[in-house]
């Protein structure tokens, strides 16, 4: 009995031991990479460079200029829309892949969805430029056609930021949505035509009440990413893209003003935190119920 | 006959996939108010069929006629004929309310209605509470009425079920038949059940198709099917059953249709037997067919008028209460033959190594030619 017993808290301790020797890495790479540094933003976002101690004075500075608090507006406003442009468009590949074909294909054009993703942010951004910019392919073929008479700019607008925050965020909108969409039965769908269902109803009472779990996770992801996406704003909308990360590069890297710049990290954080927590509230979602 | 007590007619149904035909030429009517079933094995084509009718597939040729009215070229969601799944899918995003309302809200019933009538039905099928309840809250006994409710608050022409019975366990789904088959007397709507249980078929049914390879192999009630099959697979199909294969050595017409025949079976027993058909050549070969049931145990040698008595030992017991078999050893052949146990005293203390003589009447004792594709019913 004494024997048995003590191999069993033996062995119980041994799990205890596998289990955080597995959340080590984990652990490790929530302190340090997340944690920490954002520790590290807060402590400077609020200490005084001058006289040392604390001030607010780095957030006031948010308020009080006009130019980061509509750039702030701007880039959540450009972010949402984002998000719904994505969803928009990636609602019917996704319906597409996961109900309307079978078999390969499936396997393939879920793949092609993936392909882009091989090649580096970066590059597929240049790829947009040589496509869009005044001498770029476009321009040339309008030229040729003889619908332009000179060269048009296609770069550098609010428009051409969209198109490449939808074109590099559709992937996250998309794997969760298939992923959901194909655990919906066909035969919930037959039966909504069953029972004297149009295309329309079915969608909205049957295959979106089923798939929400999944447009609310990859909302959040899209949104994330959009928000906190750099090269693209900067690559696409050019100097006058008036993104917010944008302004936290300028305020470390330009201005050597990390106090300012910790500010402002601190602000996208709560920002992106709130929109996401009123996203959940609306649709009435958990975030562990999206997530899991 | 009356055309306009019958609910259904399909006249020639094929239905072909590239290279495999699941449905071949299929007739078939049925009359207002009746339990029909749609029995055979799985992969015999009596899903593909029930979906044409549903109108999730169409024919490859042929027509479908509900009420004397071609329904080919209505979609689903127009004809009136709804079905009940076979993993019922009533949506889990729904409750139990909304999941009846649903179609009355397709068909625009207004709101103070569709409440009433979903609570009429919900009373009709024995579960007046549960309207505000989640999907999964129910058990698997009262989803399937939830499913049926669905259905025939809608008063549909023709109620399709696709083995709705099959995820439930033995004694739910015995208790689940009498009550399909007493929802269908109440609400006298037509039912066209398929299943591959035979005894689902024959409890509820009025009329049962059994179906094989894409052909309706005969259409009859389930007293008719059971004692006067009409082709080998049926036999085998529908009831338990012994089977020997053999040649036919001579045959005698009698007076009431049918014709006796001497048959040497394979493993060499001698059988007398009938056949629905005249037409068995002697020296051709046959399958005969005999029931368990049909088949008198005693233990000692009978003088009685059974033309068939085989001289056995018994090797096994199969004990399931009434239902227990004995497994007996032919002494002449060597031979496997299955007969329902007697429940009288005598029996009482039967073990295997006894000695039993098996006899049965050459009208209990059914021939069929044997024909290709018969062969791999499944036994």
């Amino acid at each position: 009995m004494l024997v048995s017993s003590s191999t069993a808290s033996g062995s119980r301790s041994r799990i205890k031991l596998g289990m955080w020797l597995l959340l080590a890495p984990l652990c490790l790479w929530l302190l340090l990479l997340i944690i920490l540094p954002h520790i590290e933003l807060l402590s400077f976002s609020l200490s005084d460079p001058d006289e040392g101690g604390l001030t607010l004075s780095f957030y006031g500075e948010f308020f009080n200029e006009p130019l980061y608090w509509r750039t702030f507006l701007r880039t959540a406003i450009m972010s949402i829309l984002a998000t719904a442009l994505t969803l928009v468009i990636a609602f019917p590949v996704a319906f597409f892949i996961a109900k309307m074909i079978k078999g390969r294909s499936k396997g393939i054009l879920f793949a092609m969805c993936l392909i882009p993703f091989w090649v580096s942010e970066l590059v597929r951004t240049f790829g947009w430029m040589i496509l869009l910019r005044e001498s770029g392919v476009i321009s040339s073929g309008l030229q040729w056609l003889g619908l332009a008479d000179s060269g048009v700019e296609l770069l550098y607008t609010d428009a051409t930021i969209m198109l490449g925050l939808v074109y590099s965020a559709m992937l996250f909108m998309v794997v969760p949505l298939v992923s959901t969409l194909d655990s919906l039965d066909d035969s919930y769908i037959e039966a909504g035509y069953d029972l004297g269902g149009n295309n329309w109803n079915i969608m909205r009472e049957i295959i979106i009440p089923h798939a929400t779990p999944g447009i609310v996770s990859g909302c959040i992801i899209v949104f994330m990413l959009s928000l906190g996406n750099y090269l693209t704003p900067v690559l696409l909308g050019g100097k006058d893209s008036l993104w917010f990360t944008e302004q936290i590069y300028t305020q470390f890297i330009t201005r050597f003003n990390w106090e300012q710049g910790s500010a402002f990290g601190i602000l996208l954080l709560l920002l992106s935190s709130l929109i996401v927590w009123l996203g959940l509230k609306v649709t009435g979602q958990s975030f562990t119920k999206t997530m899991g | 006959m009356q055309t306009d007590a019958i609910d259904l007619a399909c006249e020639n149904i094929c239905k072909h996939f590239s290279e495999f035909t699941a449905v071949d030429n299929v007739s078939f009517t049925i009359p207002q108010g009746s339990f029909f079933s749609i029995l055979g094995p799985s992969g015999c084509g009596k899903t593909t069929l029930l979906r044409m009718l549903a109108g999730f597939e169409s024919p490859t040729s042929g027509d479908i006629l509900i009420k004397n009215k071609s329904v080919l070229d209505v979609p689903p969601n127009k004809r009136p004929i709804n079905m009940v799944f076979q993993h019922l899918a009533l949506f889990p995003t729904m409750n139990i309310e909304q999941n009846i309302g649903y179609g009355l809200r397709r068909q625009g019933v207004a709101k103070a209605e569709i409440a009433e009538r979903v609570a009429a039905v919900l009373k009709r099928v024995g579960l007046p509470d549960s309207g505000k309840k989640r999907v999964d809250q129910l058990s698997g006994g009262q989803r399937q009425r939830i499913a049926l409710a669905r259905c025939l608050v809608l008063n549909p022409t023709l109620l399709l079920l696709d083995e709705p019975l099959g995820a439930l366990d033995l004694k739910l789904r015995e208790q689940m038949k009498i009550e399909l088959k007493q929802l269908q007397k109440e609400f006298g709507t037509t039912f066209v059940y398929i299943t591959h249980d035979q005894s689902e078929a024959l409890v509820m049914s009025d009329q049962i198709a059994v179906m094989n390879q894409g052909k309706f192999e005969q259409v009859g009630t389930p007293h008719e099917l059971y004692y006067q099959p009409k082709t080998a697979f049926v036999a085998s199909f529908v009831g338990d059953t012994n089977r020997w294969s053999g040649v036919v050595k001579s045959s005698v017409n009698q007076e009431d249709h049918q014709t006796q025949y001497q048959v040497t079976t394979n493993d060499g027993l001698t059988l007398d037997c009938v056949s629905q058909s005249s037409d068995i050549p002697v020296s051709s070969n046959v399958d005969v067919f005999v029931r368990p049931e049909a088949i008198t145990v005693s233990l000692s040698a009978m003088d009685n008028c059974l033309e068939n008595q085989l001289e056995c030992q018994v090797e096994n017991i199969l004990f399931d209460g009434a239902k227990s078999q004995i497994i007996a050893i032919d002494k002449q052949s060597g031979g496997c033959i299955t007969a329902a146990m007697p429940q009288t005293a005598d029996f009482m203390g039967l073990k295997a190594g006894d000695a039993v003589y098996l006899s049965f009447s050459a009208k209990q004792a059914l021939s069929f030619s044997e024909k290709q594709g018969e062969m791999n019913a499944s036994l």
